[in-house]
């Protein structure tokens, strides 16, 4: 039991690599199709929002401690429809891992991969996923922590643009309007998304509540100040007529960049993002998992993971037109906003109401 | 031993064989040209250098140049890829010329190529010819006989240049941004093929995706100061400050850019009337000075206003010639948009800008003269 637990230092490492992932080489663009230039307003108002949303998986998994999303579900929902809401949040875990692989496979194979076949591209990262959840979850963790430090090869590349941009096209600023700058920062929540990890993994921390939460709600604040600054360094590279055709801005801004001995920095950037992508899928592919395992009743969730990532894998094989994916991508991050950031909030409503509280918990 | 052949076996099977790009097998544009033939079809000229080794044991590299017509810059790329036995590659291209002719058309859709593919290089320079542009794509210059490739050739040229400030920095990426901001327009090095050396002509003014113009070699100094660009290693420019000494040498004093500071104030009236400041704050050294006399404090005060004056006088030329050709590289119209957006949207401001009040100012401070009074 005690190889299960992780450190409050290690939480905050876990939510900050589940939260980098697919999303952030294309946030820009997709923040900027509804919200223009004010797409950083955006960014920064969906930070504050998913800080509620923090806070009540936070405040959910302390009436219940030690234990998983889905040890709390069937004690809140009772036994039949706690199951059932178990099976969908299976199914939703499993589904972000898809996307996660669909994404991807996508960059991949129009970047660097041209001519290897999808089904190769996708296996290599979900056999990756198979053997990184075969382990307990601090080992996962350790390495997690291990390739951090990583985050700042890619922050120094960004840092670079500085040398050609025009502060300028940040201007007029707010001319969108307050509405449509709040509606498209659902869009940010989706590559906020990361710290519904908190939902399975707070049950191996063990650290007091008050530090979990400084550390889950400190790790989503760094992410978007991250996220804020690639945003805003494409935003003043690019001129505002000049994203709409550019689906993926950071690997584009990097791409006009060579040193004397590094040509194509934009690769340099893939191979790293590479493994920030890697720990987000192994993230989720652990959590689907654990639902595989309470779903079936198996004693470890080892038993389960071959199935589930080749489940993953083949799931992910099937759209194979941009157009495709992108409908994939609308459909999975829709259930995501509902099911990881507003659906704990409800859960924790419904618990408060019927009082469902485990004994041992500090009462609120 | 099952572990080392597991790991063996990862080594050779991780790599793939999907995606390799045999060197052997490519041959690889460092400099490629763009013309349109009369009925406007395009025609693509590349040079490819080749390497032969020589008994002597040193290399010498051969430019070998080929050229095909299609509609469009790919199809013409795929013929000449037939031409040639094996697969071009541009992925090591060095620059793109712009024929006189093809730059005066819409250049995006002759770049959208570059843009599009994930392999091209999107570092590589961009110039326009004079004339057209297999004239510089050629073998007759004097230094890619021997030595050099014609695409390092000619980008080493526009590094030099733009080392002097006679031409501004920009590559295929840098122009993107701008070429789609409807308040800025940009320059490119505007270069020309002499018998056995290319020369910098100065730069090529564009409007929109369009070429309008251009500003001559020595005032192009002036242009790119004008850009608010602050240091280069040789932003040199000699100037003419008196009128009537003998042997006329003696009129001319030669300065060193040392530091150039630029506060750009775009102004609109309540009555939409918009008008347009720059103020250069120039610190510079004298690096020539044929009458020889810098002693007193006098006479280097003479040489700052006379410089001051003249270099007001050349920013006041550059910036006529800019709006008599509706060009507006400095961004005035990126400042209205920005800080004045109400104005700006009833503007239309193609109209406008050639209309508006602009003006510049150089003032020029001498904070160095070499090793000698």
């Amino acid at each position: 039991m005690n190889s299960h637990t992780i450190t409050h230092r290690q939480l905050f490492f876990l939510v900050i690599q589940t939260q980098i992932g697919v999303g952030v080489l294309s946030l820009p663009y997709t923040l900027f199709s509804k919200a223009k230039i004010d797409g950083w307003i955006s960014l920064f108002m969906a930070g504050i929002f998913i800080q509620f949303s923090v806070l009540a998986i936070w405040k959910l998994c302390d009436r219940f401690p030690k234990q998983t999303i889905y040890e709390i579900l069937p004690k809140i929902m009772g036994k039949k429809l706690g199951y059932v809401f178990n099976a969908i949040y299976t199914i939703h875990f499993s589904f972000i891992s898809i996307l996660i692989l669909i994404m991807y496979n996508s960059i991949v194979g129009k970047w660097i991969l041209f001519e290897t076949p999808h089904w190769v591209i996708i296996f290599i990262m979900a056999a990756v996923g198979y053997y990184v959840i075969t382990s307990s979850p601090r080992e996962i963790v350790r390495f997690f922590v291990l390739v951090t430090p990583l985050l700042i090869i890619l922050f120094i590349l960004i840092l670079y643009a500085y040398t050609d941009v025009h502060l300028l096209y940040l201007f007029p600023v707010g001319h969108t309007g307050i509405l449509t700058i709040i509606k498209s920062s659902a869009d940010a929540v989706v590559a906020l998304l990361g710290f519904d990890a908190a939902l399975v993994f707070l049950a191996y921390s063990n650290a007091s509540a008050a530090r979990n939460i400084k550390v889950i709600s400190f790790a989503s604040f760094c992410i978007t100040i991250l996220y804020g600054f690639i945003v805003f360094t494409t935003y003043i590279f690019f001129n505002p007529k000049e994203i709409i055709i550019v689906p993926e801005p950071v690997l584009y801004m990097l791409k006009a960049f060579s040193f004397s001995i590094i040509e194509r920095t934009d690769l340099i950037f893939l191979s790293v993002w590479i493994i920030s992508v890697a720990t987000s899928f192994v993230c989720y592919l652990f959590i689907a998992a654990k639902g595989v395992q309470t779903l079936f009743g198996l004693k470890e969730h080892q038993k389960g993971a071959p199935y589930i990532a080749i489940f993953c894998a083949v799931i992910a094989i099937i759209p194979d037109d941009k157009l495709e994916v992108m409908t994939w991508n609308k459909y999975i991050t829709m259930t995501s906003v509902f099911l990881s950031a507003v659906f704990p909030i409800v859960l924790l409503v419904i618990a408060v109401l019927r009082k469902k509280q485990e004994k041992g918990a500090a009462t609120s | 031993m099952k572990k080392k052949l597991s790991l063996l076996s990862v080594l050779l099977l991780l790599t793939g064989c999907w995606d390799q790009n045999v060197l052997n097998k490519t041959k690889l544009i460092t400099a490629g040209g763009f013309d349109y033939t009369k009925d406007g079809k395009i025609i693509t000229t590349a040079s490819v250098p080749e390497a032969n080794a020589m008994e002597s044991g040193k290399d010498s590299i051969e430019n070998q140049i080929y050229t095909a017509t299609g509609t469009t810059v790919r199809q013409s790329r795929f013929k000449l890829d037939r031409e040639v036995s094996e697969r071009l590659d541009i992925s090591k291209n060095q620059i793109i010329i712009l024929g006189e002719d093809a730059a005066k058309e819409d250049i995006y859709q002759l770049l959208d190529v570059f843009y599009r593919d994930p392999k091209s290089a999107l570092n590589a320079k961009i110039a326009v010819a004079k004339g057209k542009a297999s004239d510089v794509i050629s073998k007759k210059f004097e230094e890619t006989k021997k030595a050099a490739g014609l695409g390092e050739y000619l980008r080493d040229s526009i590094l030099s240049a733009e080392e002097s400030s006679a031409v501004p920095r920009e590559n295929i990426q840098t122009v993107c941004p701008v070429m789609f901001d409807p308040g800025q327009d940009f320059a490119l090095p505007y270069l020309e093929a002499l018998k056995r050396t290319i020369h910098i002509r100065g730069v090529a003014l564009f409007r929109g995706q369009k070429m309008v113009g251009e500003i001559k070699e020595p005032l192009s100094v002036t242009y790119t100061m004008l850009t608010g660009k602050k240091h280069e290693i040789a932003m040199n420019t000699t100037k003419k400050i008196y009128k009537n000494k003998k042997p006329a040498r003696l009129n001319y004093v030669t300065i060193k850019v040392k530091k150039n500071k630029r506060s750009f104030l775009v102004d609109v009236t309540p009555e939409g009337k918009i008008s347009a400041k720059i103020k250069l704050k120039t610190k510079v050294t004298i690096t020539e000075y044929p009458s020889d006399n810098l002693s007193t404090p006098t006479e280097v005060r003479n040489i700052e206003k006379q410089l001051s004056k003249k270099l007001t006088k050349d920013a006041q030329t550059v910036i006529d010639k800019l709006q008599a050709m509706n060009s507006d590289p400095f961004g005035v119209g990126r400042q209205v948009m920005a800080f004045h957006y109400p104005v700006w949207e009833r503007l239309n401001w193609e109209e406008e800008y050639p209309k508006i009040d602009f003006t510049a100012s150089v003032d020029v401070e001498v904070i160095g003269h070499g090793i000698i009074e």
